[in-house]
This record gives C-alpha cells, sequence and structure tokens, in this order.
C-alpha cells in the first residue's frame, strides 16, 4: 500500500490531434510502466476503431510508478473521452482526480470542447497544470499560445510548461511538475467504503468490470459490494489496477484508482456515476453526489438493409449493449424500411460509432433514418415524448411543441466571426455573449437548439473558418419552439422513413429540397410518381418522376440471347432488392442516400 | 424441324464506334482462307442437322459483302449440297452500300441471295459522321436503285435512331427518304451504347451524352406511325415488313426454332442446349483447319432460362404469349393501361408496350 501522501490521481484535458495519446505513451515509457520491446502507439486505446480515429471512446486508468526525488510515487492516469458527446463521463472522470494537465497544440491553440472540459475541471476543484505540446514543430507559436493559455488557465505564463510529446523533450519536467503541484487525495480509510465508478467494461470470461476512484474506507479483493443506485448486491470477484495490464491487488484503498471484477453479467446494471460501497452495516449510508441517469440526446431509426436480417440486427445490438451502456433502442416497425429499432445516443459521434460497429464487427448492412432529438408535445396537463418524427401528432391536436437547447461554445479566429454569427443566427440562436481570448481569437456563447446542431453544424462551422473554429455545448433542458412534421409522400403515401420535424419558418424550404432530392433519387417507374411533401393535409412541395417510356433491348437475334437473358436477370436482381412504397419501387441506395447526414446538409443550405 | 442457318462473315473496311459485333477490319488477308474454313466447318457440322430442313440462310457480318462473289456463290452451293432445303428457303445476305454495285448485286441474286439486308442506317450525313460510316445517304438512294436494277424483289433497310446530335426532325427524314425508296423491309434500332464498344467508353468518360431514352421513344413512337401509315407492318420490336416480307429467318430466334451458326463467334441453337464458336477468326481457323468444331462454349438452359427466353423472345413478336402462362393478376394491370392486349387466348404487347418490354417481362415472370 502507499502512503496517500504519495499518490496523484490526474487526468489529462486535451483536444483531439492535440497529442494526448502520444503524451500517455511518453509518460508510460519514461516511468518503464511498459517494457520498451512491448511498446506501441496509442497503447492505452485498444479497440481498433479508437485507433483510426485517434479518440478514446473508454476512459481507462493506469497506474505509473515513479521515483520523484528519491520517493516511490503511484501517478494514476485517467484517461478521458474528449467528445462533446461524453460530456457526463468525463464530469465523472474528473471527479476521481485530483489534478489535470491540460494540453494545448502549441500549433493550435486552445479549442472549444478543452475549454468546456477545463471549466468542468476547475469548478470540480482539480488543480490544473497548463501545457503546450508540439513545440518542436516549426508552425507552433509557443509565445503566444502561452500568454493565450495562461490567461485561460489563470496562471503567470512562466506555470505554462512546454513540451513535445513526440520526441519527449520536457516530459519528465512535466511529471515533476505534477508531482509537485497536483495535491495527494484526501480520503479517511476508517470511513465505510464509497467508491465513485467513472466507467465499465464487459468482458466475456469476466463479465463486468468496473473502473473505479475510492473515495473513503477500503475495497477489498473479494468482497460482497452494493451499487447504491442501480440497487444491487453483488460478490466482487477482483479487485486490481492497470498497470498497464491488469494486475490484482488485495485491495484497494481510500485514494486509489482501479478496477473491481463486479461478479456482474449486465453493463447496465454498473453505472457511470454509481457508487460502490460495502453490503450490510459496513455500507455507507449516503452516495457519492453527482450521479446521473444515461440520457439520450439523439435518435435514429436503424433497419437492416436486407429485410431478413432483422433478428441478426436485434442480437448484434443487444452485444453492443453489453459494452455500451449509453446505447438504448426499442423495435420500430416502418413502414417503408419494414423491422428495426430507434435507438438513442449521446450524439452523433456516438451514433456513428454504433452504426460503425454494427456494420464492421457484425457484417450489417444499415439504413439509418435522419437523426432527430427527442421533442415534447403538450397536450393539456400531459407531455407526449416523441422520439420519431412520425409519431408527432398531427398540427391542432396539441397545444405546443418544447425541444431541447444547448449552450454552445464557440472558439473562433475573430477573422472569422461574422460567418461564425451569421451561420448561428440562421440556425435560430441566441447570442448569448462574446468575448475576446486574444486579439486574435474570440469566444462566443450562443443559445441553440440541439436539433439545429446535430446535423451538419459542426461541418458547416468548420468550413466556415476553414477549420480553425471549435465547438462545445452542453444541454440545458427544453424550450417552446414552433415546430411542424413535415411528411414526404410517394404516389399519395406517406414514407414515414423521410417525415422530419422542423422549424415551421423552414418547413416548406425543406420539404422542397427533400423532394427535388427524391426526384433525382427515383428511378422512373410505369407510371407517373408524384413527390409530396406536406404539413398536415396541406401540400408545400411537388416534383414529379415522369414514367418511363422506354425500357427494351433494341436488338435481339442469335448470338444476343444468352446475353440478353442474363441482362433481364440482372434487372430482375435490382428490382428485388428494392422496396415498395405503395406501387413504387424504391431502391435502397434511393432510402440511404436521401437520409445520409450530409445530403440533408446540403438540403438545409 | 424448321431450322435457320446463319453464317458470319467477320471483315469489316472499318470498324464503326458503336458496333459490339465480332468483326475486324484490316483482317481481309484472311478472308480466303475463312471460306475454305466456312465449307470445311459446314461439313464437319452438317451430319447433326441431317434431319432439319433449312428453311432460312443469313450471311452477316460483318460485312459479307467484303468476299468476292465467286465466294459467295461457292459457299451457297456448298451449303445447299450438305444440307437440306426447304424448297422456298428464304437466303439473305447483308450489304453496305459502299461495298456493292449493279455488277455484284446481279451475281448475288444470280447465285441464289434473293433477300439483300443494306445497312443504311440514316439519310442524314451528321447522323452518318456520328455513327462513323463511311457511306453517304446518296451512296443508299444509288445502292437501292441498282438492287431494283440487278432485280432484287426483297430489300430491307437497318436505320439507327438516336445518334448524338441527331434531333427528331432529322429522324423523320430519313423515315420518309427510307418510305419513298420502298423497301420490302425496315429495321429501326435504337442506337444501343455497348460498354465494350469506342462508343461506349465515350460515353463513360462523359465524351458523349448517352441517348436519351424520351426522344428515342418519341422516334420510336413517329416509326411506328410514319411506317404503318406507308403500310409496313410492325411484327417486331425493332422490325418492320410488307405484308409477306417479314424476315423469316429472324422469326426463327424469335419463335426459338433451331439455328446453326457457322463461322467465328456464330451461336447455335436447339432442344434447349445453345453453344458458340471461338470469336477470334485466327482461333477459328486453325480449329477448323485442324478438323475438329470450333466450339467455344455452351450453355445448356434449365426451365427457368426456357421460360424466361420464351416469354421475351415471343413478347417481341405479334405472336405474344399464351394468356394461360401467366398469371392472370399479373398481367390484369398492363392490359388495363394499354401495354398488352389480351387477345384471341394470346397476351400481345402494343406499341406502347413495346417500348417497356423488359419491365412487362420481368413483371409477368416475376
Amino acid at each position: 500500500m502507499t502512503e496517500l501522501t504519495h499518490i496523484r490521481n490526474f487526468c489529462i484535458i486535451a483536444h483531439i490531434d492535440h497529442g494526448k495519446s502520444t503524451l500517455a505513451d511518453r509518460l508510460l515509457e519514461l516511468t518503464h510502466t511498459v517494457a520498451d520491446r512491448d511498446m506501441r502507439e496509442q497503447y492505452l486505446d485498444k479497440m481498433d476503431l479508437e485507433r483510426e480515429r485517434g479518440i478514446t471512446i473508454k476512459a481507462q486508468a493506469v497506474r505509473l510508478a515513479y521515483r520523484s526525488q528519491g520517493v516511490d510515487h503511484e501517478l494514476n492516469l485517467i484517461d478521458t473521452p474528449g467528445h462533446v458527446d461524453f460530456t457526463y463521463e468525463v464530469s465523472r472522470s474528473l471527479a476521481a482526480c485530483e489534478g489535470a494537465v491540460l494540453l494545448v497544440d502549441a500549433a493550435q491553440g486552445i479549442e472549444a470542447q478543452t475549454l468546456a472540459n477545463f471549466h468542468l475541471a476547475r469548478d470540480a476543484g482539480l488543480v490544473i497544470v497548463p501545457v503546450l505540446n508540439k513545440i518542436d514543430l516549426p508552425q507552433a507559436d509557443v509565445d503566444e499560445t502561452r500568454r493565450e493559455l495562461a490567461e485561460v488557465a489563470g496562471c503567470r505564463p512562466e506555470d505554462v510548461l512546454a513540451v513535445s510529446a513526440k520526441t519527449g523533450e520536457g516530459v519528465t519536467e512535466l511529471i515533476e511538475e505534477v508531482v509537485r503541484r497536483v495535491p495527494p487525495p484526501a480520503g479517511e480509510r476508517e470511513l465505510p467504503l464509497r467508491a465513485l465508478i467513472f466507467d465499465s467494461s464487459f468482458d466475456p470470461y469476466r463479465g463486468v468490470i468496473a473502473y473505479l476512484r475510492v473515495k473513503e474506507g477500503l475495497l477489498p479483493s473479494r468482497s460482497k459490494v452494493r451499487f447504491m443506485a442501480s440497487a444491487i448486491d453483488s460478490e466482487a470477484e477482483e479487485a486490481g489496477v492497470f498497470a498497464p495490464e491488469a494486475t490484482p491487488v488485495p485491495r484497494l484503498e481510500a485514494g486509489e484508482v482501479g478496477y473491481l471484477v463486479t461478479g456482474l453479467k449486465d453493463v447496465h446494471q454498473v453505472k457511470v456515476g454509481d457508487t460502490v460501497t460495502l453490503t450490510g452495516k459496513q455500507g455507507a449510508h449516503e452516495p457519492l453526489p453527482g450521479y446521473r441517469e444515461p440520457r439520450p440526446m439523439v435518435w435514429s431509426g436503424l433497419f437492416p438493409a436486407e429485410g431478413g436480417d432483422y433478428s441478426e440486427l436485434r442480437e448484434a445490438l443487444d452485444r453492443l449493449k453489453l459494452n455500451d451502456a449509453a446505447l438504448v433502442y426499442e423495435p420500430e416497425t416502418s413502414r417503408a424500411l419494414g423491422f428495426g429499432f430507434r435507438c438513442g445516443f449521446l450524439g452523433l459521434l456516438h451514433m456513428d460509432i454504433v452504426k460503425e460497429r454494427l456494420e464492421r464487427e457484425f457484417g450489417l448492412e444499415l439504413i439509418a433514418t435522419a437523426p432527430n432529438v427527442e421533442f415534447h408535445v403538450i397536450r393539456g396537463a400531459e407531455t407526449i415524448v416523441v422520439h420519431n418524427p412520425s409519431e408527432m401528432p398531427q398540427p391542432g391536436t396539441y397545444d405546443h411543441v418544447e425541444e431541447p437547447v444547448v449552450r454552445a461554445t464557440i472558439i473562433t479566429p475573430a477573422e472569422y466571426l461574422g460567418p461564425v454569427l451569421e451561420l448561428c443566427q440562421a440556425r435560430r440562436g441566441e447570442l448569448l455573449d462574446l468575448q475576446y481570448l486574444s486579439p486574435e481569437r474570440a469566444e462566443v456563447h450562443y443559445k441553440l437548439p440541439l436539433a439545429e446542431i446535430i446535423f451538419d453544424f459542426f461541418d458547416q462551422l468548420k468550413s466556415k473558418t476553414r477549420g480553425y473554429a471549435s465547438l462545445d455545448y452542453e444541454p440545458t433542458g427544453y424550450e417552446h419552439a414552433d415546430l411542424v412534421r413535415v411528411d414526404v409522400l410517394l404516389h399519395g403515401e406517406p414514407v414515414d422513413a423521410f417525415s422530419s420535424v422542423v422549424h415551421r419558418e423552414k418547413a416548406a424550404q425543406y420539404g422542397r429540397q427533400m423532394v427535388e432530392r427524391l426526384r433525382e433519387l427515383i428511378p422512373r417507374q410505369l407510371f407517373d410518381v408524384a413527390i409530396q411533401a406536406s404539413i398536415g393535409s396541406r401540400i408545400v412541395a411537388r416534383e414529379t418522376v415522369k414514367a418511363k417510356r422506354k425500357d427494351v433491348l433494341a436488338k435481339c437475334y442469335g448470338g444476343d440471347i444468352t446475353r440478353k437473358r442474363k441482362l433481364l436477370e440482372q434487372q430482375k436482381k435490382g428490382k428485388d432488392r428494392m422496396r415498395r412504397v405503395g406501387r413504387v419501387d424504391v431502391p435502397q441506395e434511393a432510402f440511404i442516400a436521401a437520409l445520409r447526414v450530409d445530403q440533408k446538409a446540403e438540403a438545409r443550405k | 424441324m424448321s431450322t435457320g442457318m446463319y453464317v458470319h462473315v467477320p471483315f469489316c473496311l472499318t470498324r464503326c464506334g458503336y458496333c459490339d459485333f465480332n468483326a475486324y477490319a484490316g483482317l481481309d488477308h484472311l478472308a480466303s482462307r475463312y471460306v475454305s474454313a466456312l465449307l470445311r466447318e459446314a461439313g464437319l457440322a452438317a451430319p447433326g442437322w441431317s434431319s432439319d430442313q433449312i428453311a432460312s440462310v443469313f450471311l452477316g457480318g460483318g460485312t459479307p459483302t467484303t468476299l468476292e462473289v465467286a465466294e459467295l456463290k461457292a459457299l451457297l452451293v456448298r451449303l445447299r449440297h450438305d444440307y437440306a432445303f426447304a424448297p422456298d428457303a428464304e437466303v439473305t445476305i447483308e450489304a453496305n452500300p459502299d461495298t456493292v454495285d449493279l455488277l455484284k448485286l446481279e451475281g448475288l441474286l444470280e447465285g441464289g441471295f434473293a433477300r439483300l439486308s443494306m445497312g443504311a442506317q440514316s439519310f442524314d450525313p451528321l447522323v452518318l459522321a456520328s455513327l462513323e460510316r463511311l457511306h453517304d445517304p446518296a451512296s443508299v438512294r444509288r445502292a437501292m436503285r441498282e438492287a431494283r436494277a440487278a432485280g432484287y424483289a426483297n430489300v430491307n433497310l437497318d436505320l439507327i435512331y438516336g445518334a448524338d446530335g441527331e434531333r427528331i426532325e432529322s429522324w423523320e427524314r430519313t423515315l420518309r427518304e427510307t418510305v419513298d425508296l420502298a423497301p420490302e423491309h425496315v429495321s429501326a434500332y435504337a442506337l444501343t451504347i455497348e460498354p465494350s464498344t469506342p462508343l461506349g467508353r465515350k460515353v463513360q468518360h462523359g465524351a458523349v451524352p448517352p441517348p436519351d431514352p424520351d426522344l428515342q421513344a418519341d422516334m420510336f413512337e413517329l416509326a411506328c406511325e410514319l411506317l404503318g401509315d406507308a403500310g409496313y407492318q410492325h411484327y417486331e420490336v425493332s422490325n418492320w415488313a410488307k405484308p409477306g416480307f417479314a424476315c423469316v429467318h429472324n422469326l426463327g430466334y424469335w419463335e426459338r426454332r433451331p439455328y446453326l451458326g457457322l463461322g467465328a463467334g456464330a451461336h447455335s441453337y436447339r432442344d434447349d442446349r445453345r453453344w458458340w464458336n471461338v470469336r477470334p477468326p485466327e482461333d477459328y481457323l486453325s480449329l477448323v483447319e485442324a478438323g475438329t468444331l470450333p466450339v467455344g462454349g455452351e450453355e445448356r438452359l434449365e426451365p427457368s432460362d426456357a421460360y424466361l427466353e420464351e416469354v421475351f423472345l415471343r413478347l417481341r413478336i405479334l405472336e405474344g404469349v399464351p394468356t394461360s402462362w401467366v398469371e392472370p393478376e399479373k398481367a390484369a394491370p398492363f392490359v388495363e393501361s394499354g401495354l398488352l392486349l389480351d387477345h384471341d387466348g394470346s397476351l400481345i404487347p402494343t406499341e406502347r408496350g413495346m417500348l417497356v418490354l423488359n419491365e412487362l417481362v420481368l413483371a409477368l415472370t416475376a
């Protein structure tokens, strides 16, 4: 057991690509936590998907053994997700730390997500160690970024460290400063056990593993534990630490970070933010503060491209859910797309990750409907929760609709401020405040409807600022909004998969663009196909796919027959793969293309 | 058994950009060897067809008239010797206007090639240029005059519509000129882009726009109207004839009668088996000269293949398919919308129906 005074629990707050994983690699090397021969890049990001996207999805905690000034220290590096979808998870990771390294690319400057997480960390009472990274890059502006970072962190420029995670320059000094500046954990080992779960994962052989920080008391390796929010008791099988591979220990003590093999099989019983205590009289009465149920922000229908794959999709979702407590889904039946699932995600990134894993790991081909937020339809004293635009009641049958709004933080080079403000205004934004971090960089806060930023807002922001602006947002509740449901009809039949809930002022335009897009995507049939957009019973847009007039093989003589029969068979196969909406054959590709987020975004410009 | 015989001549003066037939320019030096090989192949194949009566012979290509009249005559004599011809067998030879003159035409007619099929394609010089055809409209008129002078009483003109730049007015002029020349038979084909041709590649690269299907549909309808008014019967998707002049040979393909193909790449069919000769003329020559049948591949038709062929071939012609072959609820919507006629126990496509025949076939056989 390590003296509390020799323990440091810290995390790294950084923007994507600002070098967090590389710095973690150097820390593992310089502390000899990983032998040189076992070292590989982005060591802590274990999943393939994470490695490719260069981001970290699952938080991890790794113990570094470090001798500072002749004394052995235990440094626990808690890796946090960096994306806005995972703000709550970040806050729980932060609650497991006493300090945070605020890592900023010296060539890029601070970004909005970093700033938001920095605020989270500071509000949680963490000691901040500001660090400039990539000082080896020729385009690094060390002095300017140092000044900016000092101002943001509220420290003197001399207190900002400068490192190159790539070359290792300055990293040893950084470790020393972490030891010097970050306070050791407080924690009464005599109090009843209270341990904070900041992440969990599912191991097919060992069940659910909880990653936790012991706040008070002792957690013996084999003990009867209680998950307080879930109100579930279990026989824990093993406690341990990551060094960096899982290593069992006899017990975890207040101040320490490690893992617990919970003895449970369902990841949903082991919730991020929950408190672990011992069962019975030894147990604590009050859980640690700050627990929140995971709440999906973005919804989308997932349907197998081939109708028969429904049960495979169900199985795949069930398996993914074992490892992803934030994923929720319920069966959905679409007249156009058949059987599928309406799924709730923490955000767009989470949605992309789930969809990609379903396709990649389970070999499924999916059609995803356009993402939407959760709407609240108010009818008298009743609130109807709507996750699916096609379930939105018809106008006139309710009092009003509420939609989720967020407080968005945007940091942009001052020269692009105009276009950024324009974009936010166009997305029904309300300016909250605007300040300059430096003469060159501005920080803007906007109130925005979540629905307006889940499509392409970030892409638009990037393109209007040549990639320099950054975005973060936090949900701030529901507000009254003038929203209407726009339906798309093919040959008079509404296609539920294309229904969307949009602001009234944009509804007609949205309908027109959807209809125009579909006109390009729906092949000609033997009859004229009307494509209409409607709001209630009012048609707001109409296009026609003219009847196909010619589809015949001009020549068919002795030498052609075999080849032409095969052409017909191919055409037949293509037809068999189409979905039938009323009398209209719609190819899969039309659904996929019409529902693609970027295409949809195209329609919103 | 009433059987057709196809003889393939793979030589051309030049290759046209749209054509994907098994035809070659610059192989003329092989011509006399090729004729010998045809004679030999006819002999080799004959035992397999001894109980067949040959109802028609069709010399196609390529450009058969690149061969000498004497060679062509010798070929026909040999075929008549090796096979049992029907007394009224139809014998057709394809010709390009530029490869025939009065003398040659007289020779061909005298040699027994009583039906002449001429590749006119268009009477618009711009369209001919777009198709990379060498002749000009005047030579079609000349060749037609000479054919009549030689005594030809059964002539077909081949037309192509929908080439890049062709407008409906130009097509109308072509049709009117055709009617004025009064051939007994007219084949009018919508230009089809074959991916493996130079034109196909140009379309793929965007250098040439693909034909506009609606314009081609208008052109088809115009052909139906003008040729119909001039007394031609529209007896197959792309074929019109004066009464009594429908092409016996081609009807054989659509009625699924057996056929024997001689020459490089030629296909043969009988009893739900189809096979084909090797395509490259050199390979064909070496196999035949070694005394073997130059078969390059074959397929056996499963009952489902045969059914699909039966439907899609028979629907091309006025005969149609027996109503009893198709589930009534599958045919009904098309009868109702005027794409099919339910006439005397047969489902027959209307002219509108012919234009969307693929869709009809797929729906009826689904």
